[in-house]
């Protein structure tokens, strides 16, 4: 599914990644874990596009992710702040995307639908730009715009920061049925062990941009991972 | 010593700051450009008494250079208008500070005296003062003198950075002022009144009663509370947020944008990015400016005879509007580049999109100007030809150009107190793409074929129009190859 081979991304003279062959398969929930500046966004960028690495490439479904746009239309990511269209309401940000995509307005209403729960009745019908919520609650937009479009591949970075505990149990709930229901192949980085282990089945350990450890999800993942965090 | 810091920090700022370091060139045109009109100053004050009695034998040149004073303060105004940048300090890092709020204020309002432009005059009005003035009056009278212009010179810098604050918040305050200025100059044109006259008359008094010199001290003491008390009233930036939720605008109901599809989508989009950011809608606001610029050159016989000048007003009115929005399409959107490189699929179309707006704005502006012809068949003719050249020539140049955008340009931070890439530099980096056509203009002209030059110029455009397909797919690929490093600097 995503392949990435002999990948190097270099800013000045440290190497931040360096993947030399890493695959996530199908169906497969990855999750990302490792300290601030271990490499985790810089990677996610690799896959999006986003930034150019130094040698090496990413391939989703065979396809070289700089060479072909395919990867876009089954791709939905967050990563930051940065991906939402500030100036837009909610609402309007949601139907520029659905259009974007492609989608119908009945798909967009069941959209809203299933978000409902996940929005809490603090996210439609505001009348408030983007820019004029809580950074949760942009959060929150950013993390459904990616999931509206019901992606294969789902890449989100650290989504469980800034949301309040409620919300965070909620995004872990939809996740697991996503996995289960789509079979979507899941991407997450995060900073928090506990809910990683919960949504993902192989966890892999970024530190100074090459993995070190590359676990299956079992009931000692988490001391695993707690004793090598640990300090 | 709180300025002191103020000012440390400012200097820092600029120093470090990315645009001083990269866009050299640029910095070096404005050196040469400021330093060129300094020589002219400089020799202008060195002669001035000489020029006077060879232009006006006859006359006192005291008086006719006090009739010129107002004049000289009516353009410097309008200067600092369009080129002065606003001062700005960000608030947010000192208001948490144990620093006293009318230091804050203070320092912001009174920033702007040291731009450079308070400054020029100087070099003219001292010589002045005391090769002209002092011979006929006294040494005393001549700094009197001085110091009552270099006083009006402050007010007028407080007087424009007023105006210009005014323009983000209360733009119909700029549209007063514009139209009391415009009308002041159609009256002193069509001699309904006399401008000169009344300025010798109130420098001449100046000079017979020193008293008078409280006059000037009061008007720059009020400009400069006006300033004071405008910032006071804005230093909460959780107000200004208030202020700014006001109600949700309609844009995204245009019918007719939904029946284009995607296109109007993303139309859409962009209309509502520049109507809700203070930025971009306070150059709409300045649109209408753009556009009476014609009324400043028509109806003087001297530029129409010299015809290579007009084009570069009909270059301004008719592109002026699209040039801003092409030169900074992408950097309005480093917000949500990342977004637009990882979401849209057709990236053809989403440049095409914004190329479609662009000719849009100028046609829309052409349009206006149409009712020109007033002024002649000529005029029509040449805003045509320079309309056609905008839209199927030098639009696509500064499509290209703009992919070398690099810089992050953050719309929806800072409120009052935001207001970069309102200045010189960026009315400058447009200024070839003015020229241009005037350098191609004027070897027709001097052969004798103006109105071939003008075809010309306007058969440029009409081929880049017909090829504007493969044109836009060259910017296309121009994007595709830079849009890492664009993406690079707008996460900055």
């Amino acid at each position: 599914m995503i392949d990435a081979k002999y990948l190097t991304k270099v800013y000045g003279s440290t190497t931040v990644l360096n993947i030399i062959d890493l695959t996530i398969n199908q169906g497969e929930s990855f999750g990302l874990v490792g300290n601030n500046g271990a490499g985790k966004t810089t990677f996610f960028r690799l896959i999006l596009d986003l930034i150019r690495a130094n040698s090496g490439t990413v391939t989703s479904k065979n396809y070289d992710v700089r060479q072909s746009t395919d990867w876009k239309f089954y791709t939905g990511s967050y990563l930051d702040q940065r991906f939402l269209i500030d100036f837009l309401t909610p609402e309007e940000y949601f139907d520029f995307l659905s259009n974007i995509h492609g989608l119908s307005s009945g798909d967009l209403d069941q959209f809203y639908i299933d978000f409902e729960t996940f929005f809490n009745d603090e996210i439609l019908g505001k009348g408030k730009y983007i820019r004029d919520l809580s950074q949760g609650n942009r959060q929150k937009v950013g993390i459904a715009a990616a999931l509206m479009t019901k992606p294969e591949v789902l890449i989100l970075d650290e989504p469980f920061n800034g949301l309040d505990p409620s919300t965070q149990l909620r995004l872990i709930k939809m996740l697991n049925e996503i996995k289960e229901k789509e079979r979507t192949t899941m991407l997450i980085s995060s900073h928090d062990l506990k809910h990683v282990t919960e949504v993902c089945d192989r966890i892999a350990i970024l530190e100074k941009g090459t993995i070190i450890h590359d676990l299956k999800t079992s009931t000692d993942t988490l001391k695993e991972l707690e004793s090598y965090f640990s300090v | 010593m709180i300025y002191k810091w103020f000012l440390s920090h400012q200097w820092k700022e600029m120093k470090r700051s990315s645009i001083w370091q990269k866009n050299v060139v640029l910095n070096i045109v404005i050196g040469l450009l400021v330093g060129i009109m300094l020589l002219y100053l400089l020799a202008l004050g060195l002669f001035i008494d000489k020029i006077l009695t060879e232009l006006f034998p006859d006359k006192d040149p005291v008086a006719v250079f006090n009739g010129i004073v107002l004049y000289y303060l009516g353009i410097e105004f309008f200067m600092r208008f369009f080129i002065q940048n606003l001062p700005t300090l960000n608030i947010e890092t000192y208001l948490h500070l144990p620093i006293k709020k009318h230091s804050i204020v203070h320092f912001v309002a009174a920033k702007s005296i040291f731009a450079i432009g308070n400054y020029l005059s100087w070099l003219v009005i001292i010589p002045f003062a005391f090769k002209v003035i002092a011979p006929s009056y006294s040494t005393g009278i001549a700094w009197l003198y001085i110091l009552a212009i270099v006083l009006l010179v402050f007010t007028n810098n407080f007087l424009a950075t007023y105006v210009k604050r005014q323009l983000v918040g209360k733009p119909m305050i700029v549209g007063v002022f514009g139209l009391i200025m415009i009308s002041l100059i159609l009256l002193d044109h069509f001699s309904l009144i006399s401008v000169s006259s009344f300025s010798t008359f109130v420098f001449g008094k100046l000079l017979e009663y020193p008293v008078f010199i409280l006059v000037p001290a009061f008007l720059l003491a009020f400009t400069y509370s006006l300033n004071y008390f405008f910032l006071k009233s804005r230093l909460y930036p959780e107000e200004v947020v208030v202020k700014k939720q006001r109600k949700m605008d309609s844009l995204s109901e245009i019918r007719y944008l939904k029946t284009l599809g995607l296109t109007g989508l993303m139309i859409s989009l962009d209309l509502r990015l520049i109507w809700r950011h203070k930025r971009t809608r306070s150059i709409v606001f300045m649109a209408p400016l753009f556009l009476l610029y014609g009324f400043f050159f028509y109806p003087i016989p001297m530029y129409r005879e010299q015809y290579g000048f007009l084009i570069f007003v009909g270059i301004f009115m008719t592109g002026g509007m699209m040039l801003n929005y092409l030169n900074y399409c992408f950097s309005y959107e480093s917000n949500y580049f990342d977004n637009i490189l990882a979401n849209y699929k057709d990236l053809e179309r989403y440049i095409r999109t914004k190329y479609i707006l662009g000719i849009s704005i100028a046609t829309a502006c052409y349009i206006l100007t149409i009712p020109y012809v007033f002024f002649g068949v000529d005029i029509l003719l040449m805003n045509t030809m320079t309309f056609l050249y905008n839209i199927g020539f030098l639009s696509f140049v500064l499509f290209y150009i703009a992919t070398y955008s690099k810089k992050r340009m953050d719309l929806s931070k800072g409120a009052a107190f935001n207001y970069q890439g309102l200045g010189a530099t960026h009315w400058l980096s447009m200024l070839p793409a003015f020229l241009l056509p005037v350098i191609i203009y004027l070897p027709f002209r001097w052969l004798g074929y103006p109105t071939a030059g003008l075809l010309f110029i306007g058969a440029l455009g009409v081929i880049g129009l017909l090829f504007s397909k493969s044109l836009i797919n060259m910017v296309l690929k121009q994007f595709m190859k830079r849009r890492h490093s664009m993406a690079e600097g707008f996460r900055e």
